[in-house]
């Protein structure tokens, strides 16, 4: 089954989000990227933009389907794996550090207390 | 739902199941639904295909029979010989498309989609003027084994008993000790051989091909395949009210003979006056345009898209699309109308992927 790592903390739609101060890195879970398959684009539309917590804030396709990107948490995107944007297959490869999809400077950090930790996420996969 | 005799193989290589027309079937195997269509293009993969429906039709009668329901040239059809075609009732409605196997003067095997068998039955049993319809689905197992490497890997496995096999063509042969029906058509652009077998050596045989290093492979790679292919999936690009012409099938109205029911309908004149076509589309935008998506030139709308996937070998998101005649020119450029957005691609020419032969 999925590993979930412990360090991250995980919104209902499969988001996960790292938090390093005031910057949070996110991506989508192991179980997301399973489910959809093999990724073929990643497109994010929202650098500089402010976002509220569980805005979209670009869409992930695959073969099968295409799915909507909401930010677990709210603050302005301050950046975009470039790397992933031509090489969506890392999100299969490895969702949780090269697969990494938007770093955004925190609004406040009260909005984790929304999120899941490892254990409640993997409750409900 | 139903299963085929190979789900217990697909959970153990830990498959994702789906419902596909009633059966749990494998989408795609862990390594995912690229990698598994590269095993069929650059090697070889194998598909559980049991769930497509067999029939045999046999007695007396069935040549005059299979004359009477299916649009082809009955006496060119020897023994040993499959072919590609449509079943059409009386009403002009497309019900399948399938392929017939021609078994012995009197007996002819179908093999029919999954999603058509029970609607197929019925009209087949309707229309039966004195044949036996046996559908053996239930009883028989079906592995499509696909790639540049499957026939040398079915000769030896199989003391070389299909080495002088033409395409379209099949055998009964031994693989290993197993008896098996080998046919060399497929559903991917690939060379390949489809097995029918007993129920009772499936899993033997499933194992036996594993062993010998033919990738297990999904419907999601074998859809990928197909459409890569051009090849046409009833229920997209073939439909009840389909026009056989509009869809690029004019080559499988052979039937020249008065006993076939829609003789006056494949010969006349208005089978020629459809208005639409097939068109490849290579996505020039980021995007898949999937199945339903309208598709437009300068603001109107010229046809919707049928199916659609991202192509490894051509390293982008393709299409199929029925749109007017009028406006399916090569190069032509169209915008599809995608969640919303305007995506842009451009007119090819079908299939994207031609195999090389050898």
């Amino acid at each position: 089954m999925s590993e979930i790592p412990k360090n991250l903390k995980y919104s209902k739609d499969h988001e996960w989000v790292e938090i390093n101060d005031n910057v949070a890195t996110v991506g989508i879970t192991l179980h997301a990227a399973e489910s959809l398959g093999d990724i073929v684009y990643v497109d994010v539309n929202s650098i500089d933009k402010n976002l509220n917590q569980f805005d979209k804030f670009g869409e992930i396709e695959s073969v099968k389907a295409v799915s909507d990107l909401y930010i677990p948490i709210s603050g302005k995107v301050i950046e975009i794996n470039e790397a992933l944007l031509n090489n969506p297959e890392f999100v299969n490869e490895d969702c949780y550090d090269k697969g990494w999809i938007i770093k955004l400077e925190i609004n406040d950090k009260k909005d984790l207390d929304e999120l899941l930790d490892s254990e409640e996420y993997e409750k409900i996969i | 739902m139903k299963k085929t005799i190979l789900n217990s193989r697909h959970k153990n290589l830990d498959a994702k199941l789906v419902d596909f027309a009633g059966w749990e079937m494998p989408i795609n195997y862990p390594a995912g639904i690229i990698k598994e269509s590269s095993f069929v293009r650059e090697s070889c993969g194998m598909f559980d295909v049991s769930h497509m429906g067999r029939v045999e039709v046999s007695g007396k009668n069935a040549k005059s029979f299979i004359e009477k329901i299916l649009p082809i040239d009955v006496n060119s059809l020897q023994i040993g010989s499959a072919k590609y075609t449509l079943l059409i009732n009386e009403k002009k409605e497309i019900l399948d498309d399938l392929i017939i196997y021609k078994i012995s003067e009197d007996k002819y095997l179908l093999v029919i989609n999954a999603s058509n068998t029970d609607e197929d039955l019925e009209w087949i049993t309707k229309v039966n003027d004195g044949v036996t319809i046996n559908n053996t689905t239930s009883y028989t197992s079906m592995i499509a084994v696909q790639g540049p490497e499957a026939l040398d890997k079915i000769n030896f496995l199989s003391n070389n008993s299909i080495k002088d096999l033409g395409r379209y063509k099949y055998k009964e042969i031994k693989l290993q000790k197993y008896s098996i029906f080998a046919a060399r058509t497929g559903y991917t652009g690939e060379d390949g051989v489809e097995i029918i077998c007993d129920n009772n050596d499936a899993e033997n045989i499933w194992d036996l091909l594993i062993e010998n290093k033919i990738e297990a492979c999904g419907l999601g790679a074998r859809d990928l395949l197909r459409i890569e292919a051009g090849l046409h999936l009833y229920g997209h690009e073939i439909n009840k009210d389909s026009n056989p012409i509009d869809i690029g099938l004019s080559r499988l109205l052979e039937s020249k003979s008065k006993h076939y029911i829609n003789h006056d309908y494949i010969n006349g004149e208005d089978i020629k006056n459809g208005t639409e076509s097939l068109a490849g589309l290579v996505m020039l935008d980021r995007g898949i345009a999937r199945e339903g998506n309208e598709i437009y030139i300068d603001n109107k709308i010229i046809g919707y898209i049928t199916s659609g996937t991202h192509s490894p070998r051509i390293k982008s998101a393709i299409a199929i699309g029925k749109i007017e005649k009028d406006y399916n020119n090569i190069q032509n450029t169209v915008k599809i109308k995608v969640r919303e957005k305007f995506l842009e691609a451009k007119i090819v020419k079908l299939p994207f992927y031609r195999r090389k032969r050898k």
